[in-house]
């Protein structure tokens, strides 16, 4: 076991559909300006950088950390770029936790950033198609690419699976009441993409096909924006803390999973999300949980979509499989359950600026646990075609 | 499904933009927008996927990779060696033509750029007659427009080659086997031109009720009040900007005209002009309660009580359903 890791520094800039008035350069600027500020350090206090980029062609250019480390005042120091799918943010604090649980770093900064709606169709003079495309080149290039492979049905087939085998779970009604709490709970958070975007269950129930089974408002947006966290060892986390007078948020437990891309024998299982199962009993592991549902109080999860939600917090032990709805149906994470899932309103109300998402989901994590006074949280990325990569982290309340 | 006669380009010359920039403001500030693109083309290695390919383009063939030490047959052939066993040598084998859904398979109803004129569209992972694991493939049906329920975990689907191959996983597609006679299941490396694909035929509508006209009326009333509201909503404006499209509609009390304009959106009774497509529903009202968000439109098209003729005005459908919710929420803030 290292070094103790702690969260002691954390900011976002406001997610929105479009930022015209920025480049990336800007967005990473801005929340690693507020996040050292959060910190009470300056560049010169940081050792290194771990950059949260999921797609080159989003930012339209195949290193895109480059630019970042000598406008953030870190030239000539430690930077390295993580990109694993819709798990990039996740897996990059994972890394970063790492190096400096080994005793390679006292201080490093975490920053995601991502721009994504800059792609744009000239056909339908729309975004949304061509950030989609971009993302479609994510697929595997020589048998699923020319065949339309694009997130959302890859997470489709997974959900479809799984209500093979579960055809009386994850009923449509369950899903819009859960998409509206979301819409609900985003009304705090001032960064949000949406956060006056509230939808009643009918409006969910109505909303278009997107991919079969998704509907529209069942499914993230994406969004462009940045997030960051400065993390610490243990003795330098502490006299941080002592110093901005806010209490260490420790990582105390970390999980990752990548499972196999194709299915069959021998392969993925399609009708499970095992790498959100395996990820989350590893991290659970590391941090001495035994029950999660009566040990964790906050969960910020990666909700692709709705269902994927249901179905991730089943696999990570909350409510059984098969049993998805009960989180609704047994008010497990109705206002006053047992658990608040994405008091940020998610990826689907605060939006997905697909690097900076999961970190943005721990800044949420961090504010909660420190604000409501709780003790620990689950922090989920999931990414990669049919659900292929996991990883999750644990952040404890001393 | 038809074969195609003109040379395809890696890059429709229809989705490049031409060179240019644009200025948009954000409180009181100009900002500059360019037209780019990132492109880069590829002649591409196929290497130990090879046999693979040219067995499909030359021979309708499907190609596996079994275990030399367990048996496994992947298909596609993704390893030489399994790494199930240590990596042990595996060799090519050919599977069948025929076999079953792995699991329920989604259809996707907004596409990418790329796909925009293919949806509805299906990919599904159906596992060869003679293979162990699955093989992604598209499906589609002999029966018209694509909708849930068709094909289904453990459907039998067999594959389809189209009549010109160029070597890659779009050669083959699949339909549900119960759509064929047995003896075209039974034939190996069946064409797409041995297939007889009905064309569309607009779908027949009920005699008029005698309540039928009062609703036309009715809905024909709601749907103008509807887009009156929608040409003075900036976000429902932006929905059909640069957008051009005629459309009859027929339903059992009448038939109207939609008209979209760059921006505007009008009804008028009767079938006015040149149509650029024929929209069929027995009852009008799936159409204005689709355009009030009360109702999905796509969802009336997935449970066929709204017929398009032409599979690529999808994407006019999706941009009435945008236009729907941008109203929605115009009236919210």
């Amino acid at each position: 076991m290292g070094k103790r890791v702690g969260i002691v520094g954390a900011a976002v800039t406001p997610f929105k559909g479009r930022w015209v008035e920025k480049t990336y350069y800007e967005l990473a600027q801005w929340a690693t300006a507020d996040a050292l500020k959060d910190a009470g350090i300056s560049p010169n206090e940081v050792d290194g950088a771990f950059y949260a980029i999921y797609n080159d062609i989003f930012e339209r250019t195949c290193i895109p950390e480059h630019p970042l480390q000598g406008i953030l005042g870190l030239q000539n120091k430690f930077g390295i770029r993580i990109t694993n799918g819709g798990a990039t943010g996740a897996y990059t604090m994972s890394a970063a936790h790492a190096y400096v649980a080994a005793g390679r770093f006292d201080v490093v900064l975490v920053l995601g950033v991502e721009k994504a709606t800059d792609c744009f169709d000239f056909q339908s003079m729309s975004a949304t198609p061509e950030v989609i495309k971009s993302i479609g080149w994510s697929g595997d290039s020589f048998f699923e690419q020319k065949l339309g492979w694009t997130a959302a049905d890859s997470y489709a087939e997974v959900i479809l699976a799984y209500k093979d085998e579960h055809p009386d779970d994850l009923k449509p009604e369950i899903s819009a009441a859960i998409s509206s709490q979301l819409s609900m709970q985003v009304r705090t958070n001032p960064y949000a993409q949406r956060q006056f975007d509230q939808v009643t269950p009918e409006e969910v129930l109505n909303s278009r096909v997107v991919a079969y089974p998704f509907k529209e408002l069942e499914i993230c947006v994406y969004s462009e924006g940045a997030a960051a966290l400065v993390m610490a060892e243990e003795e330098t986390a502490k006299a941080i803390s002592r110093n901005t007078g806010q209490p260490v948020v420790w990582i105390t437990g970390l999980g990752e999973a990548n499972e196999h891309s194709f299915a069959g024998k021998n392969q993925k299982v399609m009708h499970r999300i095992l790498s959100d199962h395996l990820a989350a009993q590893r991290a659970y592991k590391m941090a001495g949980i035994k029950s999660p549902i009566d040990e964790i109080d906050i969960v910020e999860l990666h909700d692709a979509f709705v269902p994927q939600l249901e179905v991730t917090m089943a696999e990570m032990g909350f409510v059984p499989l098969g049993r998805a709805d009960s989180l609704i149906e047994d008010g497990i994470m109705t206002p006053g359950g047992k658990l608040s899932v994405n008091p940020c309103g998610g990826l689907i109300y605060c939006g997905h600026a697909v690097g900076a998402s999961n970190i943005m989901s721990a800044w949420s994590a961090r504010s909660e646990l420190i604000k409501q006074g709780k003790r620990r949280a689950l922090v989920h990325g999931t990414g990669s075609t049919v659900a292929q990569y996991t990883a999750a982290l644990i952040l404890s309340q001393e | 499904m038809t074969t195609i006669n003109k040379v395809k380009k890696v890059i429709p010359d229809e989705a490049i933009p031409e060179v240019g920039t644009k200025i948009v403001n954000r409180d009181g500030q100009d900002y500059l927008l360019v037209n780019d693109a990132m492109f880069t083309f590829y002649q591409r290695s196929m290497g130990e996927f090879t046999p693979f390919f040219l067995g499909m383009r030359d021979e309708r063939k499907i190609l596996g990779c079994r275990c030399t030490k367990c048996g496994i047959v992947r298909v596609p052939p993704l390893a030489t060696r399994c790494p199930d066993c240590n990596f042990a040598p595996t060799e090519l084998v050919e599977v069948g033509d025929v076999g079953k859904m792995l699991s329920t398979p989604p259809i996707t109803y907004f596409a990418s750029s790329l796909f925009q004129e293919q949806v509805p569209s299906g990919r599904g992972r159906i596992v060869l007659e003679g293979a162990d694991t699955a093989l992604s493939v598209n499906f589609y049906t002999t029966k018209g427009i694509l909708v849930p329920g068709i094909v289904n975990r453990g459907t039998e689907m067999k594959v389809v080659f189209k009549d010109q191959r160029v070597g890659d996983i779009t050669d083959i597609f699949c339909v549900p086997a119960s759509e064929l006679t047995s003896e075209q299941v039974a034939r190996k490396g069946l064409l797409v031109s041995e297939i007889d694909w009905e064309s569309a035929a607009e779908p027949d509508l009920p005699q008029q009720g005698p309540n039928d006209r009062g609703r036309f009326a009715s809905a024909l009333a709601g749907l103008r009040a509807l887009a009156g509201e929608m040409n003075q909503c900036e976000r429902a404006r932006e929905d059909i900007a640069d957008w051009k499209r005629n459309v009859h509609v027929k339903t059992a009390g009448g038939q109207m005209t939609m008209t979209i304009d760059n921006g505007d959106l009008t009804f008028e009774p009767g079938l006015v002009g040149d149509p650029d497509f024929v929209a069929v529903c027995a009852d009008p009202m799936v159409l204005q309660e689709g355009l009030a968000y009360k109702g999905s439109l796509t969802q009336a098209m997935m449970e066929r009580r709204l017929w398009i003729s032409r599979n690529p005005e999808f994407t006019t459908i999706f941009k009435l359903e945008r236009m729907a919710r941008s109203l929605a929420r115009s009236k919210k803030v």
